[in-house]
């Protein structure tokens, strides 16, 4: 038992170390953006992550349900709804976040 | 300008009284040589006149040189004006295009959630209202369900998701359900860790089939249906990520969760002491039980249960093939102490313009208490369905041709394959999910499924079911020990409002 312990206070730490180091005292915004959703840094960025959102958008969402419209949502919810779909569906981070700008931007 | 004028002026002034004394002293400068002759005075005047001459042409030309400097400066003053006043003509410009450009919608809801603040919060989910019609059992009833979704975003980077199912099942009270309610923490691009009550991540029904508008049947396939397989939710945590790793579209992920496990039900069976019908509650588990998962916590002396699930993606999205998902699950905890159940399925499914086609296969192996044998269980399920948009039938009106583009029909052929059931446990209130009749309730329970959709938008659908009860013969009820005979095949029908928000 205390072996089996061990073992999940050593993976919890594992898991939980990167946050703990690079966000001293408080969540930073830099290092959520590196695992969230901030916006693009540049127009080419923003036109790239649009491209390909426009690619992913039909095929990922119909994989599973009708692809819902961009119109259906503010880009808030839109947020939150990518975020849980990127869990729901385990989508690559950088796939979500494609779909996601073009959800926003196709509004 | 004044200024130089007189001195000017003065200057002619003083060489016309030179030039005037010079001729008249030409003249008599022969007779004049003394010092005291006023001949030398004039000389000392004129030697003193010529020198002040001087002084004042050194004063000219500084005077000029300052003037050329003057006029320097008032160049370069006239051209630092003009390029200021070019600059400034731009910078209004550009201010008033700003001012009369329309702000883009991304603009604004970046500008407008600065002022909200960071917390986030919307409601999604399903309602439906259903009709269920079984023959054998002569139901008749309507139903409701309602499965809101509260996201709360906490951060960029937790999320926390809870799910409340609202039914009313006919002839009771609504009934409430928690089958989610976890934080979803994204740890880095390929890691995100979720930690609370949870649909099982094991095939593609509890997680991503499972909601009422999502659905493309009424009822769920049987190897999920009111006796599952694999326990729906579970309380624990997982590490799920996905990652491309070929071109655009062929991506894999991976499901790790580590839950408090499964154990068995015996909720049918509470109030069955006699004179009910029912048998009374076994002491003991039986083959055939209906397992569980979320409610175990204050029976949890066991160990947690694992769970793996991993997924593929072949298809790149240029190839334009279609969707192909592959995926393998595994599930194993100890439902009782010493006493493991170990479940795997395999599942895919293929989707490509308004084709969609999907398939799974289980199976679970659970250890019993001796004398009992193992309780095995097979299921399977395989459905297909057809978007008729775009479909022109030559002869009808257009207006007709619209109305067909937004039917979908859709087949499934579902069965389960176990030892025994147990007849107390089985849940005879109609619900969603549930078609009514006790037909899919035999040891060999097999299902077709014929179903026609309408969508009246991507997220709201009119949906028709058919279903035939196709059960064979074999297995016994284990509470009651009888064998299970040959089972009357039955029909039920079902029709439902489903609404996605």
């Amino acid at each position: 038992m205390k072996a089996r312990s061990l073992i999940f206070v050593l993976l919890s730490a594992a898991i939980l170390t990167p946050i703990t180091i690079q966000t001293p005292g408080r969540w930073s915004t830099r290092v959520a953006s590196a695992a969230g959703f901030d916006p693009p840094s540049s127009p080419t960025e923003r036109r790239a992550l649009f491209r390909r959102g426009a690619q992913l958008w039909p095929i990922y969402c119909n994989t599973c349900h009708n692809a819902r419209p961009a119109s259906e949502f503010s880009p808030t919810e839109w947020t939150m709804i990518l975020m849980h779909m990127r869990t729901q569906a385990n989508l690559p981070a950088e796939d979500a976040r494609a779909v996601l700008e073009y959800l926003k931007s196709s509004r | 300008m004044k200024s130089w004028l007189a001195i000017g002026a003065r200057a002619a002034l003083i060489a016309c009284s030179l030039i005037g004394p010079a001729g008249t002293s030409a003249a008599s400068s022969s007779s004049t040589v003394s010092s005291d002759d006023p001949k030398v005075s004039r000389d000392r005047e004129i030697q003193e006149i010529k020198r002040e001459m001087r002084l004042l042409e050194h004063r000219v030309e500084d005077l000029e040189n300052q003037n050329n400097e003057l006029k320097k400066s008032n160049t370069q003053l006239k051209d630092d004006t003009q390029k200021l006043q070019t600059t400034t003509a731009q910078q209004i410009q550009t201010l008033q295009s700003q001012v009369t450009e329309p702000l883009s919608p991304t603009s604004f809801a970046d500008a407008f959630n600065r002022y909200l603040g960071r917390y986030r919060f919307t409601v999604v989910g399903g309602a439906a209202g259903s009709f269920i019609y079984d023959n054998a059992s002569n139901i008749n009833t309507f139903t409701l369900d309602l499965e809101p979704i509260i996201l709360w975003q906490i951060s960029d980077r937790i999320l926390f998701e809870g799910t409340v199912e609202a039914s009313l099942p006919t002839g009771s009270a609504a009934d409430f359900e928690l089958p989610v309610a976890d934080f979803q923490i994204f740890l880095n691009d390929y890691m995100t860790l979720l930690m609370g009550i949870y649909d099982q991540p094991f095939g593609d029904w509890y997680e991503d089939q499972s909601p009422l508008w999502v659905n493309r049947f009424i009822t769920a396939p049987l190897p999920y249906g009111v006796n599952a397989l694999i326990p729906p939710t579970d309380v624990g945590f997982q590490v799920r990520g996905g990652f491309q790793w070929g071109a655009l579209g062929q991506v894999a992920d991976y499901t790790l969760s580590v839950a408090n496990g499964p154990t068995f039900t015996q909720s049918g069976c509470t109030d069955n002491t006699p004179p009910s019908l029912l048998p009374t509650c076994p002491s003991t588990a039986l083959v055939g039980d209906v397992i569980t998962g979320q409610n175990n916590i204050r029976l949890n002396t066991h160990s947690p249960a694992f769970g793996a699930r991993i997924r593929v993606y072949p298809l790149p999205v240029d190839t334009r093939l279609g969707r192909l998902e592959l995926g393998v699950s595994t599930y194993d905890g100890k439902w009782l102490n010493g006493y493991w159940l170990n479940g795997w399925g395999v599942d895919f499914n293929y989707f490509r313009d308004n084709l969609q086609a999907r398939g799974e296969w289980i199976q679970t192996y659970r250890q019993m208490p001796s004398p009992q044998s193992a309780d095995n269980r097979q299921g399977w399920y395989l459905q297909a369905g057809y978007f008729l948009s775009g479909l022109k039938v030559p002869g009808l009106p257009q207006s007709a041709n619209q109305l067909l583009s937004k039917f979908e029909p859709v087949v499934r052929y579902s069965g389960t394959t176990q030892r025994a059931v147990v007849q107390s446990e089985i849940i005879t209130s109609p619900e969603i999910g549930f078609t009514g009749s006790p037909a899919i309730f035999a040891p060999h329970a097999r299902e077709v499924a014929l179903g026609l959709d309408y969508w009246f938008t991507p997220s709201m659908a009119w949906q028709n079911e058919f279903d035939l009860e196709l059960p064979s013969q074999g297995g016994f009820y284990s509470d009651t020990g009888d064998p299970i005979h040959a089972t009357a095949n039955d029909h039920a029908f079902l029709s439902q409002f489903a609404i996605g928000f």
